[in-house]
């Protein structure tokens, strides 16, 4: 029988590869936010098996399924079969969509992106205080969560890049649209080329990105290939400032949340702990950290369809930093600060950061 | 009272972007009016502020999220936060389903409660901003 769906064509046999241990649904964030076995990834390669044999049909009716995950990978990570769940979800999410099947919320955020320079349609952006679009060595790129949601994070990160005399400039920046590509659609090519030009215009041959999600666009979708071909480097924060010295430190009792996108995706856990342990005397591990980190909750668009889940999840991962009694969480994505923040509860008196945003308010105390 | 459709009492005050006040011993009571909640769909997330946290007049001192929106809520008069509810910590959609009544906000010892009178109050004033703003956001 051809194959109906693209996900089958490109993954017929992972799906198949699943020996339904449920491995998956011990690590699984959402299933630990809601106890629904559908929702994890043995769930999901069940339901899609049954669509391959025909059994039932994708349609709106798999949508909270198949649309409810937040691609951290944790189930990829411990997978004895060697399943590449994320990259099947995100690939039957675009068949979903090619037949008219999507979450509300997505269509709503492509359509948002084909009208808007960001995914909030937000008219008016922060103007954190500086020139944009000069010459400079580097661009940074705020990333859409950290202009229209974490703004006050972002302008710590760009006091202490001038605090460090980093020669920066921002660009009129517009969203780099990698999220689409996890919610069925396509990176918008329009976004892309605004981007692209505005970073060259600056002559900076690095981008120095807030987001590890816009980080691993840039250099990962083909779209943004004239980067690499232009000789412009893309790195996330915490990778540039790993050769720092910062001269300060603290006596708090600091932890570190891995952000999927770093961690996971990206293999990046060493530089951002490398650099805490310049700032900071206690610094202490979650339970599950590096390759296990439990996710935030926010990634996959989930924070933006699910919330409820999504802030559930944060807090599951919130009583693991209260357990080890921490004062300070530490993380390097503005999605997790913004959902770990929603998440704490008053009783709960750590404070969260970026880790940027926390070594320069240890730098403007010390000063 | 019923007034275009939306829920807006005439006896309480009202801050500009949609938050109702009223009196409550030495203090003043704070949430969103029905406009606003109807407008923001599902509250997901409230931010409660530490007791005791300085407020002041037309500043911002709070976020409040629906999916993909994001409200501030200003300060409607000097003083300081007496309390919150802390029932929306974990049922932030109080506020849409009884947002005069269990789904308050906030508690404000305010520095002088005169203040209150430059917040919008009297039914005469309450529709003129209300038919406003409805025709301001059918536009957007």
């Amino acid at each position: 029988m051809e194959a109906k769906y693209d996900f089958e064509k490109k993954f017929r046999e992972q799906v198949l590869k699943c020996s339904r241990c449920g491995f998956c649904q011990a690590v699984c964030p959402v299933y630990g936010a809601t106890l629904r076995p559908a929702l994890n990834a043995r769930g999901k390669m069940l339901l899609l098996k049954e669509v391959m044999d025909g059994t039932i049909e994708l349609n709106d009716e798999l949508i909270e399924t198949l649309f409810q995950c937040t691609t951290c990978a944790s189930c990829f990570e411990n997978c004895p079969s060697g399943v590449e769940v994320p990259e099947i979800i995100k690939q039957v999410r675009k068949d979903m969509v090619n037949i008219g099947t999507c979450h509300p919320a997505f269509k709503g955020m492509n359509e948002v992106l084909e009208k808007h320079t960001n995914i909030y349609a937000e008219d008016e952006p922060e103007d954190f205080e500086r020139e944009r679009n000069k010459k400079a060595e580097c661009v940074f790129f705020i990333g859409c969560v950290g202009a229209y949601r974490e703004d006050e994070s972002t302008l710590a990160t760009l006091d202490l890049l001038d605090r460090l005399k980093v020669d920066y400039t921002l660009i009129d920046e517009v969203c780099c649209s990698g999220v689409l590509e996890d919610v069925g659609y396509e990176i918008n090519t329009r976004l892309a080329e605004t981007n692209i030009e505005r970073i060259l215009a600056t002559g900076a041959k690095t981008v120095i990105t807030g987001c590890p999600y816009c980080s691993r666009t840039f250099n990962e979708k083909a779209p943004y290939a004239p980067l690499k071909e232009k000789g412009v480097t893309v790195m996330h924060i915490s990778q540039f400032l790993k050769g720092f010295d910062f001269g300060v430190r603290t006596d708090k009792r600091v932890t570190y949340h891995d952000p999927c996108d770093l961690g996971r995706h990206c293999g990046i856990y060493d530089a951002p702990r490398n650099t805490i342990r310049k700032i900071a005397s206690d610094f202490v591990e979650m339970p599950d950290n590096r390759e296990n980190a439990l996710c935030c909750g926010a990634g996959g668009g989930v924070r933006g369809a699910y919330a409820k889940n999504s802030i559930a999840m944060a807090r599951r991962r919130l009583e693991q930093a209260e357990a080890v009694g921490a004062d300070v969480v530490l993380t390097e994505c503005n999605s997790c600060v913004h959902n770990l923040s929603n998440a704490k509860l008053r009783k709960q008196k750590f404070k969260i950061y970026n880790t940027s945003e926390f070594i320069n308010e240890l730098m403007e105390e010390n000063e | 009272m019923e007034m275009h459709g939306y829920n807006m009492p005439e006896d309480l005050y009202y801050e500009e972007n949609h938050f109702w006040v009223k009196e409550e011993g030495d203090l003043l009571v704070m949430g969103m009016d029905d406009f606003a909640q109807t407008m923001a769909g599902e509250i997901v997330y409230v931010q409660l502020p530490d007791d005791g946290k300085k407020l002041k007049l037309g500043k911002k001192f709070a976020k409040i999220e629906s999916g993909k929106w994001l409200g501030k809520v200003f300060a409607p008069v000097n003083g300081e936060l007496a309390t919150v509810n802390e029932e929306l910590e974990t049922n932030p959609g109080l506020i849409n389903d009884d947002c005069y009544g269990k789904g308050w906000m906030y508690k404000i010892k305010p520095d002088d409660k005169g203040e209150m009178e430059n917040l919008i109050h009297g039914e005469e004033a309450i529709e003129k901003w209300l038919v406003a703003d409805i025709e301001k956001y059918a536009e957007e």
